[in-house]
């Protein structure tokens, strides 16, 4: 039977260190077994959480090589062969406050998520006679919602929250905003997004960390966008993540391409552009920004112009 | 002979003209031919389908459809530019329903998208088969410290980009290695530079470049690497301000791919619009 060696990252009573544990493991078996064997028979003071070893509870989720998995999900010898070797980093979830070994608090970040009421705000018509009514069509478009099993990997590596969490959720917490959203039987949307995007919706570096993460195949990433298309048509585009979508959106109309002197303008407004004066300066030494460069519209504008109206027509259908 | 459709993308028309330069130079001598799609548009670069996401369809569907008529796969330089344009090729291949919506799209413009171009990537093109270009290195970069930083839009989502594997892939290394140069593992590597962000997040974009370009030198590296324009603007323009941010005094040049085996190839640093570069360019030429 092959061997394999984990690197475990420990943390007990304020203290981190890493641990080796070496074994013996058979096809198959789950980075989960391979824990619960340590804790058996190497060391029983290892802590970690699982429960239904079958990648419906969320509980095991945790980083190896850096990387969020569910650990009963992840077959060792897939392990080895990805990174071709015999020896794994195994860690606690990124962006989460580690409470001993692989275990993390979750309690913050389940109270965060509230802020984007996750749950239905059923409309007047609604009564407990009656019921919550909804079409089959209306049904689909949120069914997929309910595999999210709250495991935390797209939490794991998402690199806005690594920069910075105090002023962005969860991308669970997204999703579950997006979740209701579209949900035909909720009145509010706007108390989900509104929520959404006081907590950082245009903050969102879309670097698709939490949609390569989720073993459910959800896109937090996807959702996040559909929050921000739905913040346009609810109007509520006063902020510099929404200037700057539609700054390249006219773009795109106007000149086929981005007009990269005007976009700093267009986002931000004038007076905070003069605050980057010096970046600009920076730029324009070593000949990179060109405020003089006006970049000509291309030869078949006026068809992607007809494109663009007919793409909103085809959106109202 | 390989050929392809050329999707430049917009910055490298505007601030990144020196990545145009050098990815022509280097194409041109590798005999990769590299036909420029008449009239291509902006890929929507991230963030139109934030506000239009039929529009957002449509503009690559459109861009598609030019290349199909030449014929031609499409090759890109840049992360964004491809994930977009594999993001719509998935999209329109896999509902027929949508691809018809959008067809009716861009009929009002006259084009039709069919769907039998690849889209590809320059450093895919080049890690795919490194045989036929490696031969002509003619300066290798022998003892190099190249951090490989790939940045996120050419790795996920794996199942639109899927060129290898997300977690743990290869090709950048496998190019640095062939132009004699050597990788430096790094635990940024497959990092987010916050270039998306830069506007709204800045001070956090901001950190994250000090914190990448710190981890490179601690690393070793005496420069990085990467596939990505946009990824090269962030990590190159800002480490002024990336440095202020995590403290640290680490300067380091950050070429884009096609510069890298341009180097390898002969060309000087001012023939690949090194100079062009805000951060450490000279170290480029010392090393030279
Ligand atoms: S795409 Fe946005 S939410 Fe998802 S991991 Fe990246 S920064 Fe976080
Ligand atoms: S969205 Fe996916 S990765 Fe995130 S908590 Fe839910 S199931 Fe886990
Ligand atoms: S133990 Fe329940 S998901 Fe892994």
């Amino acid at each position: 039977m092959p061997t394999m060696t984990f690197t475990i990252r420990r943390f007990v009573e304020a203290k981190s260190f890493s641990r080796d544990y070496s074994f013996e493991y058979m096809a198959g078996n789950t980075v989960l077994d391979g824990l619960i064997f340590i804790k058996e028979k190497l060391d029983p003071s290892l802590a970690f959480t699982a429960s239904c070893r079958n990648g419906v509870c969320g509980a095991c989720a945790l980083r190896v090589n850096g990387q969020a998995v569910l650990a009963c999900e992840t077959a060792i010898e897939s392990l080895a062969a990805r990174y071709h070797s015999a020896r794994l980093t195994i860690a606690p979830l990124g962006n989460f406050t580690v409470l001993r070994d692989l275990v993390v608090d979750w309690q913050p970040k389940l109270d965060r998520m509230k802020q984007v009421k996750p749950w239905l705000i059923p409309q007047d018509a609604f009564s407990a006679d009656t019921g919550c009514r909804q079409s089959q069509t209306d049904f689909d478009k949120i069914r997929g919602y309910t595999d999210c099993i709250l495991c935390g990997a797209c939490v794991s590596e998402c690199s806005k929250l690594a920069a910075d969490s105090a002023d962005f959720l969860e991308p669970f917490a997204f999703v579950k905003a997006q979740k209701y959203v579209a949900d035909s039987r909720d009145d509010a949307p706007l108390k989900h997004l509104d929520p959404a995007i006081q907590a950082g919706l245009w903050r969102c570096m879309h670097c698709e960390e939490c949609t390569a993460k989720c073993p459910k195949s959800l896109d937090p990433a996807e959702d996040i966008a559909k929050l921000r298309v739905m913040a346009f048509k609810k109007a509520m585009v006063n902020s510099a993540g929404a200037q700057h979508a539609q700054a390249f959106y006219e773009d795109i109309n106007d000149i086929g391409r981005l007009n990269e002197a005007k976009l700093a303008i267009r986002t931000d407004g004038i007076m905070k552009s003069l605050t980057r004066v010096g970046l600009a300066y920076r730029l324009m030494k070593v000949d990179k920004l060109d405020p003089f460069h006006l970049p000509e519209p291309i030869k078949n504008i006026s068809k992607v112009q007809k494109i663009l109206k007919a793409a909103k027509e085809a959106d109202k259908s | 002979m390989k050929k392809f459709a050329f999707f430049p993308g917009c910055v490298l028309e505007g601030s990144a003209k020196e990545a145009l330069d050098a990815t022509i130079k280097v194409a041109a001598a590798l005999e990769i031919e590299l036909v420029e799609i008449p009239g291509w548009t902006c890929c929507g670069a991230s963030h139109v389908q934030d506000m239009d996401p039929m529009a957002a369809l449509a503009i690559n569907a459109r861009n598609m459809a030019l290349a199909e008529k030449m014929g031609l796969p499409i090759l890109t330089v840049c992360n964004t530019c491809t994930l977009m344009l594999r993001q719509a090729k998935s999209a329109l291949d896999g509902d027929d329903r949508l691809k018809e919506k959008v067809n009716r799209v861009i009929a009002s413009g006259g084009y039709e998208y069919v769907g039998f171009s690849d889209i590809t990537h320059l450093l895919w093109v080049l890690a795919e088969d490194t045989a036929f270009w490696q031969r002509r290195i003619s300066r290798p970069l022998t003892g190099t410290k190249v951090a490989a930083y790939y940045g996120c839009h050419i790795l996920r989502p794996q199942k639109i980009m899927n060129f290898e594997d997300s977690a743990n892939p290869r090709s950048l290394e496998t190019v640095i290695r062939a132009v004699g140069a050597e990788p430096v593992d790094f635990p940024d590597k497959l990092q987010c530079c916050g270039f998306h962000a830069f506007w709204t997040a800045e001070k956090d974009a901001v950190f994250l470049t000090g914190k990448h370009v710190d981890n490179a030198v601690k690393a070793g590296a005496d420069m990085m690497a990467t596939p990505c324009p946009l990824c090269q603007m962030q990590l190159d323009m800002y480490q002024p301000e990336g440095r202020q941010a995590v403290h640290s005094t680490a300067e380091i040049p950050v070429l884009h791919l096609a510069q890298l085996i341009g180097l390898g190839l002969g060309f000087s640093p001012a023939e690949l619009g090194i100079n062009r570069h805000v951060s450490a360019a000279s170290k480029v030429m010392l090393n030279q």
